[in-house]
């Protein structure tokens, strides 16, 4: 489905992804994990076509992603429907007045009728049980109450790819639970879930998969998720975890 | 865990099936030139914070000390041949620079040049010749020395220089947190221009409200990052003072600028007396 093959992108000078390989089947679950700084974030832009690498080929079920084919607004519109972002920020991707108006932006451009409209927001409310937020003005929602309207804008355009940059962040426990089994959920439903997270208690639950990157911007371990735990020095060597990490289940 | 899972049994049908959508076509010209913007001012401000080159290895407040006496020395001055000195001497310090630098600092000076030149032309026909020449040039070593100065020193230590030429510790405080912010929240509104491009799948009818609704948010941030910092200074005891702690001792480059600036001094009387 997703296959990056020698991808380099540097910010400027400094390079951000250093001749990154990976390949991504439908229906996997994977976790980016690393220090930070170390490219996690900048791989789930390329992935999600903000920005385009300067070397290497991205293929998104068999055809190529290019800078030039972003220019093409078919194109790039068709990408962004398949492939959803979740932010980091939640703040950073609501605009809209009302929780209701939010998650109906992108069913809206999609050419459903008003009443189809009105059935996928109902059903995302539902399924992410923020029904009561619905007349809401995001703003002045809590943090975990953002995040889950937030997901709900991306669920809402039916994506093939849910991409989430670090979703556990700022978030208590009881809503962190509730995210895992929810991604739980959507992978069991067959959507392909790619995930940054540094939260090492969680990660087993939400991937099956784990990539992990140094930080010298490159892959150096591409493993299951558990067994990737267990090598408590592969963690310290990236500088992920210090002399007190020990695996437990 | 067992019951958090029941909770998304009723998965609704159409997300388990692929969506079979072809987008309709739209423009993107506005939110695209808006990324872009947005993005070239953060590369800047970024830019700024890696500044380096052989200028700024001096003392910080000795440049900034020299640029000023230069200018004014350049603005006082009724002798051409004088500019002409200068601006010999700006070119080759430009030329000693990188060329990504030095192209910048050029085409910002040959455009004001340029503009200034058009300004005087009424004046160059009418028979003011020497005048409108040495204005115009005058102009080019002004803007010149300025962007070898804003070019190779780093914004954060030019606010602090400041600190030195006793100018208000108020005025330096905005300033500093002027910056700062113009970063932290064009890094918001850039996340929130490619949120825009992503959820934007088909035919946008309304494009200028999803605008207004990130103004609004990027405003509303704003505020509160306001009110955090105010509670913040107000923790941490700030009292209005603004405290710089430089350490940094005069080298032989700083003695050299010196000599410079009292060279061009010397030239000024000289050439004044002419």
């Amino acid at each position: 489905m997703i296959e990056l093959n020698d991808i380099c992108f540097s910010y400027s000078e400094m390079i951000a992804l250093d001749h990154i390989n990976l390949s991504i089947k439908t229906g996997e679950a994977i976790a980016l994990m690393g220090a930070n700084g170390c490219g996690k974030s900048t791989l789930l832009k390329l992935i999600n076509g903000i920005i385009s690498p300067d070397s290497g080929s991205y293929r998104f079920h068999g055809e190529e992603v290019t800078h030039k084919k972003l220019q093409d607004v078919k194109f790039s519109k068709l990408l962004h429907q398949r492939i959803g972002f979740v932010f980091q920020n939640s703040d950073t991707q609501l605009f809209c007045s009302s929780v209701y108006e939010e998650v109906a932006f992108g069913p809206r451009q999609m050419g459903l009728t008003e009443s189809e409209v009105e059935s996928r927001v109902n059903d995302c409310l539902t399924l992410l049980g923020i029904q009561e937020f619905s007349n809401r003005i995001p703003y002045h929602l809590s943090g975990g109450e953002k995040r889950k309207v937030a997901i709900a804008c991306v669920m809402s355009l039916n994506p093939e790819v849910l991409v989430l940059d670090e979703p556990m962040n700022g978030l208590d426990p009881k809503t962190q639970r509730w995210l895992v089994d929810f991604l739980k959920k959507l992978n069991k439903a067959g959507k392909t879930l790619i995930t940054s997270t540094h939260n090492l208690e969680l990660v087993h639950e939400i991937s099956r998969r784990a990539i992990l990157f140094d930080e010298s911007h490159t892959i150096v371990a591409d493993m299951m998720t558990e067994e990737l735990l267990k090598d408590a020095e592969l963690l310290k060597r990236v500088n992920l975890v210090d002399t007190s990490y020990h695996y437990q289940l | 865990m067992g019951n958090a899972e029941n909770k998304f049994d009723d998965m609704p049908e159409w997300l388990s099936k692929s969506e079979n959508y072809i987008p309709l076509s739209d423009k993107d010209t506005f939110v695209n030139k808006s990324i872009l913007s947005v993005f070239k001012v953060l590369s800047r401000i970024k830019k700024q914070d890696s500044a380096g080159g052989a200028r700024s290895q001096i003392n910080v407040s000795l440049h900034v000390f020299c640029t000023f006496v230069l200018i004014l020395l350049v603005s006082l001055t009724r002798s051409f041949i004088f500019v002409l000195i200068v601006n010999v001497w700006l070119l080759s310090v430009l030329s000693m620079t990188d060329t990504i630098r030095l192209v910048k600092i050029l085409k910002m000076s040959m455009g004001v040049t340029l503009f200034t030149a058009v300004v005087m032309l009424p004046a160059f026909i009418s028979g003011n010749t020497y005048s409108s020449i040495t204005i115009t040039t005058k102009v080019f070593a002004t803007i010149t020395a300025m962007g070898l100065l804003s070019h190779s020193t780093e914004w954060s230590t030019l606010t602090r220089a400041l600190k030195r030429f006793y100018i208000p510790d108020i005025f330096i405080f905005i300033l500093d947190i002027t910056i700062k912010y113009i970063y932290m929240l064009g890094e918001f509104s850039l996340n929130m221009f490619y949120a825009l491009k992503l959820r934007s799948v088909g035919k946008n009818r309304s494009k200028y409200s999803s605008m207004a609704g990130i103004a609004g948010t990027v405003f509303l941030q704003s505020k509160e990052m306001a009110e955090d910092m105010y509670h913040a200074m107000e923790c941490r005891g700030f009292t209005g003072e603004y405290h710089i702690n430089d350490k940094s001792k005069f080298k032989w480059r700083d003695y050299r600028s010196i000599g410079i600036t009292a060279g061009f001094f010397i030239l000024f009387i000289y050439f004044g007396r002419m």
